[in-house]
């Protein structure tokens, strides 16, 4: 099949490109490594550390899979659609939020802005000025065959890139980005290559 | 493009409420659920439009097992089993259900949450509510589908976006009938969450309003059965009006805020329209987002005169009947938008004084007569997710 | 005029309350706007939050947000307003 060009997994472990370690992370802290990460990037982008976690996870994802899919990056009218799940929805800052009310009723709006998981999406469109559609379901596990389907209902109505992700912070970083193309959905194996980049 | 996409059953609970028929008699009568109430984790009254009926109550009626379960569960099972009334399984049919959430389990979180710091013993059960895609499940089994069964979660377009995505899986029949809608109960944490964004109004919501201060927030549910021209033909359901068209689209401006120029619900609309194969012209009536924050209808005031070439149509916003229900919004306006059709009635834009200045759009201040042919309805959530949808006839 | 040791412990709440990680007590200007491009570059949502900030040090109620428009312009500003209001 045509390969996924570029995917970005980020895991407790370090980020991984295209399946090659980019960064190893030393400590188990999802704070301090997405941090650790956002610095190897050099970019200028101090909004990066008012975000929660899974904008964080997403924006790197993206920036990381820019930089290995130059045809991502300023491509202004083509936007890429934007298809992400995960299984834990917003529960990370919903915690941390329902805290920030429920102990001294004082509710934090910086934590409030981001309780609901499409959030991480806007972030990344924000940064990228992309205007595509979005898209974010909540599944038990990863479900590889979301992404290929919904990518070809979408196809039908003009779309032709897609950026996909499974962002998970809260246990543990559980975190995949990767780009498809028209030219790969009909692929009779692209589920099975799918699940192959979150095994990996 | 394939098959047609039909409504064939509509359910709905709100604060002006419990049923289709209570909801069209207040639209008619502009009776608003809004009330004025103490709120125990908040100082003061504040402005809600809650759905007048317990949880107990809505579980016993519903015959629902599950304990712990969530208020935003039985609300949803609720307008659920309305629209899937008179309905029945075929096994010719693939039959899905696309049930979306904000808030989830939150109200079961909140209980459990303030137990466990309070050092009382705390109920984990409650916990397993707090996932969306619980909500989902215990939708699905009180209706008794099993195949296609997803949970989507984009904020305040998310109900909108379910109808979207269900009619586009029967239109590439990956579905032949499918059950869509949201639900979202009221909560401490949203009460909180937007006060602490200062665009709670403390009065009553007063959207297109030069006044307008914020925005007061309603729970509630809705559903939508649609099924595609086969399977028609296999269940013999009459048709109550179709979704036409659909588009989603990213604002890419601000994680809460629209863009003052409106370009997120600009393209939305746009899409909506084309995807419908119907020129701005045609649409007949609007149903609004219009929270009646000062930056929701600033910006869709803008983005309304953009696509209508300044011929704006008719339109209001139904949030100051039922406060804005979040996820449920989109769903209960697609109810709303079809009775809109099948009443020939428009529906007023309550507490309406002054147009906004700069933009001066009129909405509809009274119940108004005429034949529809097309509404369009949008659903505008944070995340600059911004959705918009067509129903005819 | 405010003190310094005032605006030095507001420069700490700030940063603390933004998460501006990798600003520094330093980087801010007093008379300098907060807000927009350049300086520290605040927006919409760190203004919300420093409604809270104030609350939560000083116990100032700020109900209207376009009154925090004008407290909140300058580190200066924000240190003359807590000067006067603070209980």
């Amino acid at each position: 099949m045509n390969r996924i060009t570029a995917s970005c997994r980020i895991t407790n472990r370090g980020v991984f490109v295209d399946g090659q370690l980019l960064k190893p992370f030393s400590g188990d802290d999802p704070v301090e490594n997405l941090g650790a990460a956002y610095k190897g990037l050099a970019l200028d982008y101090p909004k990066f550390y008012k975000m929660d976690l899974l904008a964080k996870a997403a924006f790197l994802g993206v920036e990381i899979l820019k930089s290995n899919c130059p045809d991502l990056a300023g491509d202004a009218d083509d936007d890429p659609a934007m298809l992400f799940a995960n299984s834990e929805s917003s529960s990370d800052t919903d915690l941390k939020f329902e805290e920030s009310y429920g102990n001294n009723g004082l509710p934090s709006p910086s934590l409030f802005v981001y309780t609901l998981p499409n959030i991480a999406m806007g972030e990344v469109a924000i940064r990228n000025k992309w205007y595509g559609s979005q898209m974010f379901a909540v599944f038990p596990n990863f479900a590889p065959a979301y992404y290929a389907d919904q990518a070809r209902l979408l196809s039908d109505e003009g779309a032709k890139k897609w950026i996909c992700g499974w962002i998970d912070v809260r246990e543990k970083l559980d975190v995949l980005l990767f780009a498809l193309d028209d030219a790969m959905l009909h692929e009779p194996e692209l589920v099975t290559g799918i699940q192959h980049l979150y095994d990996n | 493009m394939g098959t047609d996409v039909f409504v064939t059953g509509i359910g709905v609970i709100s604060a002006i409420g419990l049923n289709v028929g209570e909801n069209l008699s207040a639209l008619k009568s502009q009776r608003s659920g809004l009330v004025s109430r103490e709120i125990p984790s908040k100082k003061g009254a504040v402005i809600t439009g809650p759905v007048p009926v317990s949880d107990e109550e809505m579980a016993e009626k519903l015959q629902i097992p599950d304990r712990p379960v969530s208020r935003t569960s039985l609300l949803g099972a609720w307008a659920a089993a309305e629209a899937w009334q008179g309905h029945e399984h075929f096994s010719a049919l693939k039959t899905g259900l696309i049930s979306s959430t904000s808030v989830g389990g939150m109200d079961r979180s909140e209980v459990f949450y303030k137990d466990y710091l309070g050092g009382k013993p705390a109920d984990f059960g409650q916990l397993r509510c707090h996932d969306s895609g619980s909500t989902s499940e215990c939708i699905a089994r009180s209706l008794g589908i099993s195949g296609y069964v997803n949970t989507l979660s984009t904020a305040c377009s998310s109900g909108a976006n379910a109808i979207m995505l269900g009619a586009r899986l029967l239109q590439q029949g990956w579905l032949d009938r499918v059950v869509v809608g949201g639900t979202d109960a009221l909560t401490s944490f949203t009460l909180h969450g937007f006060d602490s964004l200062m665009i709670y109004d403390s009065s009553n919501t007063r959207p297109f309003d030069e006044s307008r201060a914020g925005l007061n927030l309603g729970e509630g549910a809705a559903f939508l059965v649609l099924e595609s021209e086969r399977s028609l033909k296999i269940t013999g359901k009459q048709s109550m009006g179709r979704v036409r068209g659909w588009g989603n689209a990213a604002d890419a401006y601000h994680q809460t805020a629209s863009s003052p120029e409106g370009k997120g619900a600009s393209l939305a609309m746009a899409e909506a329209i084309r995807t419908a194969g119907l020129q701005p012209a045609g649409i007949t009536y609007v149903n609004a987002h219009g929270t009646g924050t000062p930056n929701n209808d600033q910006s869709e005031s803008v983005a309304l005169k953009h696509i209508f070439n300044d011929q704006v149509p008719y339109f209001s916003s139904t949030k100051a009947f039922t406060g804005h229900t979040l996820a449920a919004a989109g769903a209960i306006e697609a109810v709303f938008s079809i009775l809109s059709i099948r009443e020939a009635l428009m529906w007023p834009n309550l507490n309406f004084s002054e147009p906004i200045i700069g933009t001066e759009l009129l909405p509809l201040t009274s119940l108004t007569a005429g034949r529809v042919e097309a509404v369009l309805s949008n659903s505008f959530g944070f995340g600059g997710n911004n959705s918009s949808l067509v129903f005819t006839d | 005029m405010a003190s310094e040791t005032l605006k030095n412990e507001l420069k700490g709440h700030i940063i603390e309350q933004l998460n501006l990680e990798d600003i520094k007590k330093e980087d801010f200007v007093d008379e300098a706007p907060l807000f927009g491009e350049g300086g520290v570059g605040l927006d919409s949502i760190d203004a919300l939050e420093l409604i809270v900030l104030l609350e939560k040090h000083y116990h100032i109620n700020v109900t209207n947000p376009e009154e925090g428009k004008v407290v909140f312009y300058s580190i200066d500003s924000m240190a003359d307003y807590i000067e006067k209001h603070r209980k």
